[in-house]
């Protein structure tokens, strides 16, 4: 470990010789990309867990200050590759916003349908990874066949399966056609019993209720003061969903519930509770689904937008709910053809933040459930 | 004493119900698709038609707005336009194509207005050298199209499956391998020749 | 162990040994034929059972598995010890050299010697100890020495972690281990492998799970505490995948590493075998006694066939765990030990030995005693076919929507 990290560990830790100093990551197969923690262990036991972050920062935010308005939609892609769908949306209404254009209907519904299937998708991979990471490969693998299923629909939608690049200022790029609603419709048919069975073969094992209740209890001041969002804010028992507090799109128009932890096995905020929040957020997304298809409207999915888009100086935040909770983008224009300056709020950083507080005394295996529990994504943490 | 008994209880009844599961998969069908040797229909057939490949230019239906190489945010587009100046006709005489470097964003064959520029389903174009990876769609100077009443281009067939720029970078890597063959060491084309003359 | 040798020798050579003067030379011989032909056996049955493994898991999380090399990849084991063979045999920087380079063949030695007082079916052990069950955990447990060498030497404070690991669990397990063999012990009288199999039936309900509530409970710790002894998921701690990068093993490659999951697949029959003739009847064939099998060549042969079966079920249920369970955490594993499964043998061992004052073994009472038990152990497993049927039907139509084709396709279709 170089000198200059050392600096950032308490002195008391380093006071006991019995400790060890445990690097762990970024090539570590449980640390959901490259991360880095810097474990200060006595035994089993941790003293200080200090992520590490920045191994895969690319200069995104700066990017957007070179490519046109339009032109940095397929970087958006890249902000967070399970959930693209999201960044998407939320760079193109920024765009909107400052630009002043209005959204056709059916532009919206078919974004709100493209963002949901998508984060299904993302909560199939965070639950499937905690159970990998806790020690059973085959709920992860289930997992993966289902988001199959979802990949296939969005290839269908947008023409790729991971890097969307869906959405479009103004409108969305394709529209969707009967057959592609029928498909949706046939997955969820499958996939909602499929729900219970996952729970059946792994939310309910007493060994892995018993690896997660009562692991990492997160208190809903804490989550406050540490500026955590989305599933992992609502975990420890807060009702705080953008899209029911500031409903952006057409998400006034359905009726879903906010699932927040309630101790569900052992105690409120706890890293089951986290967990358990994603699997019903997903049954929740199945009836936003059932919902946006059957009021889908017709009409226009783009509006009328100058090939060469130019904003009056100006400055605004949009912000959305994403699979990892609120994602946000602030965007100064100064009159050119691109922004001047774009800020990305992302939900993975914030997270990252609470592992010093939380992993005192947790064990080595914890560390992993907390960490998979947050469900961080490395390149959100460091764009 | 009943947390404790509960506790086994609990533990082993998920345990038996987790086993059922996994135990009714033995009996379900696998979902793998056994690229590339084992399929049951190539691949090219089961991706939507939508699908973002890689990408294909017909140059004889190009008008050289050059739309796409303004859109495309990083710059792997290259289109070069001239004009005879007696005859007042404009030919393009470059468009290649950086394959390497695009994304498979969209926003150029999005933006074409006679649909000249558009994503096959070809995708597997992987090579030992990124040089090869340019696609350079004219080898002469092709006339551009003119937008008339009677035919709409965007109606044409198009070649979804990327066979023609598959047939494209095969031919352009033999030609690489042919140059390279001919600036080969001095002392081995004398090899071959004295070979050849034993021969 | 000397009768077999001179049987064989007067079968050879078709003249006694006594006369020969060669006495010595042949037990020699013999010992090596013997010791070859189990370590075939184990290496084989290695090799062959990841095979298997990987194909029966891919098939849990709806893949194919291997089956490219060979005949729907039935080579593959091959291929992969090859490649093993050939990848460079490292060692680490800083590392204890000698402890390093030794450790594989403690754990190597420490698992094939368990394989000597194992039995494949009448008659067929190569040595029947009068300790035997006791031997083979005794000589089992060399392989923690051989893990805490390796993880220590590594000069890795991963591979650290999981030896210390591996100290602990199968400190903590040998004890429910030899105390779930208790009332076996009581049953049979006798430590001996084959004496413990001649004490029970061919039939299900003369194996000694269904004698009482309390052999059925010794039955399942034994089960567990073989599984945590043979680092088998729930308790795979000490190469705990997620957590420790590969545990004991992180630093080892080539041949050296090859030994470490040899080892453990060799382990999966030991604990299959030592699980099937403890409580499962081991080589009993159903309807035959023990007088008229060890006069038959064909019914010893089908003895052997019947032990096979048995511990190739108990092979399967074990890596059927493993592919659905989560792994448990180093304090809940000594946990579950302490609080739970040694009390309950404490217990079971009470219980046993006041079941068999009261109903002794060949009474009538006892005899219908043990056809409830088995009743009850087959409703089970009705509950568990009715759980699978329910499971596949509950996605059959809307799959057959999604994907226009039939899900049925059963484990003996290969694809
Ligand atoms: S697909 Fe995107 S990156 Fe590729 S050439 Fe077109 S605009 Fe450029
Ligand atoms: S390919 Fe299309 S967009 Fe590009 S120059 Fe030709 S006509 Fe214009």
């Amino acid at each position: 470990m170089p000198e200059s990290e050392l600096k950032y560990l308490k002195p008391q830790a380093l006071a006991f010789k019995e400790e060890m100093i445990l690097n762990m990551g970024p090539q570590h197969p449980s640390t959901h990309g490259v991360l880095n923690f810097l474990v200060v262990t006595d035994g089993e036991v941790i003293h200080q867990a200090l992520p590490n972050v920045g191994y895969l920062h690319r200069g995104i935010e700066k990017l957007a200050e070179q490519t046109s308005y339009t032109g940095f939609i397929p970087f958006t892609d890249r902000i967070d590759y399970l959930a693209a769908m999201f960044a998407n949306h939320v760079y193109v209404l920024a765009v909107e916003s400052l630009a002043e254009i209005e959204v056709p209907e059916r532009a919206q519904f078919l974004r709100v349908i493209a963002c949901e299937l998508n984060r299904i998708a993302s909560h199939l991979i965070s639950t499937g990874a905690l159970a990998l990471d806790i020690g059973a490969s085959t709920p992860f693998v289930h997992w993966i066949r289902e988001r199959e299923c979802i990949n296939d629909i969005m290839e269908a939608i947008c023409g790729a399966r991971l890097t969307y690049s869906y959405m479009r200022v103004g409108g969305v790029s394709r529209d969707i056609s009967q057959k592609i609603v029928d498909d949706i419709y046939k997955f969820l048919d499958h996939f909602e019993p499929i729900i219970d069975e996952y729970n059946r073969l792994i939310s309910f094992n007493e060994i892995f209720v018993r690896r997660l209740a009562d692991v990492a209890i997160i208190s809903p001041v804490d989550a406050v003061n540490f500026g955590l969002v989305g599933p992992n804010l609502r975990g420890s028992g807060i009702t705080m969903d953008i899209r029911k507090i500031i409903p952006y799109s057409v998400y006034d128009q359905f009726d879903f519930d906010i699932p927040i932890g309630k101790g569900f096995k052992g105690s409120l905020g706890d890293c089951y509770d986290r967990y358990f929040v994603r699997i019903l957020e997903i049954k929740e997304s199945c009836s936003i689904l059932r919902q946006a298809l059957s009021q889908i409207p017709k009409g226009d999915i783009k509006a009328k937008v100058k090939r060469k888009l130019k904003i009056k100086e100006n400055e605004c935040y949009a912000c959305v709910e994403s699979a990892r909770g609120e994602m946000g983008m602030y965007l100064v224009s100064d009159g050119s053809d691109r922004p001047y300056r774009l800020k990305i709020k992302t939900g993975s950083f914030t997270a990252m933040s609470i592992v010093e507080k939380v992993s005192q005394g947790l064990m080595v295996a914890d560390l992993i459930a907390l960490i998979g529990s947050l469900d961080v994504v490395a390149p959100e943490i460091d764009r | 004493m009943t947390p404790y008994f509960n506790a086994v209880a609990t533990t082993l009844y998920s345990i038996f119900e987790g086993m059922a599961v996994t135990t009714s998969y033995l009996f379900r069908r696998p979902s793998t698709i056994q690229y590339p040797n084992k399929l049951e229909k190539p691949l090219e057939e089961q991706l939507s038609d939508r699908y973002r490949g890689i990408l294909q230019v017909d140059t004889s239906v190009c008008i050289g707005c050059r739309i796409c190489e303004k859109t495309c945010p990083i710059d792997c587009i290259a289109i070069n336009l001239e004009k005879n100046k007696e005859t007042k006709e404009r030919f393009l005489t470059r468009f290649d194509i950086d394959i390497s470097k695009c994304m498979f964003c969209g926003l150029c064959s999005e933006n074409c207005s006679t649909c000249a520029i558009y994503h096959t389903k070809f995708f597997n174009g992987a090579t030992q050298n990124v040089d090869e990876l340019v696609v350079r769609f004219v080898d002469s100077p092709i006339v551009l199209y003119k937008h008339r009443k009677d035919s709409d281009p965007k109606t044409r067939e198009k070649d979804l499956s990327g066979v023609i720029v598959k047939q494209k970078m095969v031919k352009q890597r033999m030609k690489k391998q042919k140059t390279a063959k001919q600036e080969m060491p001095v002392n081995k084309i004398s090899k071959h020749k004295i070979k050849e003359e034993i021969l | 162990m000397k009768e077999n040798a001179n049987l064989l020798f007067v079968f050879l050579f078709k003249t006694p040994i006594e006369g020969s003067g060669y006495s010595l030379a042949w037990y020699i011989l013999f010992v090596f034929i013997i010791a070859g032909a189990l370590l075939f056996f184990a290496a084989n049955f290695a090799g062959i059972t990841s095979f298997i493994e990987r194909r029966i898991a891919a098939r849990i999380q709806t893949r194919v598995g291997p089956n490219v090399v060979g005949p729907q990849g039935i080579l593959q084991w091959v291929a992969d010890g090859i490649k093993l063979l050939l990848k460079e045999d490292l060692i680490p920087d800083r590392a204890d050299q000698f402890l390093f380079r030794v450790a594989p063949y403690f754990v190597f030695s420490g698992l094939f010697a368990a394989f000597v007082a194992l039995p494949f079916g009448y008659g067929i052990v190569a040595a029947d100890l009068n300790v035997g069950v006791y031997y083979i955990f005794a000589i089992t447990s060399l392989v923690v020495v051989g893990i805490i060498m390796g993880g220590w030497s590594s000069n890795s404070k991963w591979a650290l972690f999981g030896a210390l690991r591996s100290a602990a669990q199968i400190i903590s397990y040998e004890i429910p281990t030899a105390l779930s063999l208790i009332p076996v012990i009581m049953l049979t009288g006798s430590l001996s492998t084959q004496d413990i199999i001649k004490a029970q039936g061919g039939l299900p309900w003369d194996w000694f799970v269904f004698h009482s509530p309390f052999t059925f409970v010794c039955f399942v710790v034994f089960f567990i505490s073989a599984l945590a002894e043979g680092n088998r998921i729930p308790f795979d701690l000490p190469e705990a995948e997620s957590e420790l990068v590969s545990g004991y093993n992180t630093e080892y490659s080539g041949f050296r590493f090859l030994v470490f999951p040899m080892a453990e697949w060799a382990n999966l029959w030991v604990i299959a075998a030592m699980v099937s003739l403890t409580y499962l009847g081991g080589w009993q064939v159903p309807f035959v006694s023990i007088e008229t099998l060890s006069g038959s060549l064909v019914l010893i042969f089908l003895s052997v066939a019947v032990f096979v079966i048995k511990t190739s079920i108990v092979v399967f249920i074990v890596m059927q765990l493993r592919w659905t369970l989560p792994r448990v955490r180093v304090d809940q594993m000594t946990q579950l030990c302490w609080t739970y499964l040694v009390p309950f043998c404490l217990v079971a061992i009470v219980g046993t030995m006041i079941w068999m004052l009261i109903f002794p073994w060949e009474t009538r009472v006892a005899l219908l005693l043990r056809l409830m038990m088995f009743g009850i152990g087959f409703a089970f497993c009705f509950f568990y076919v009715r759980r699978i049927r329910f499971n596949y039907f509950n996605d059959k139509t809307a799959y057959e929507n999604l994907k226009k084709k039939s899900p049925w396709y059963p484990i003996w279709r290969l694809p």
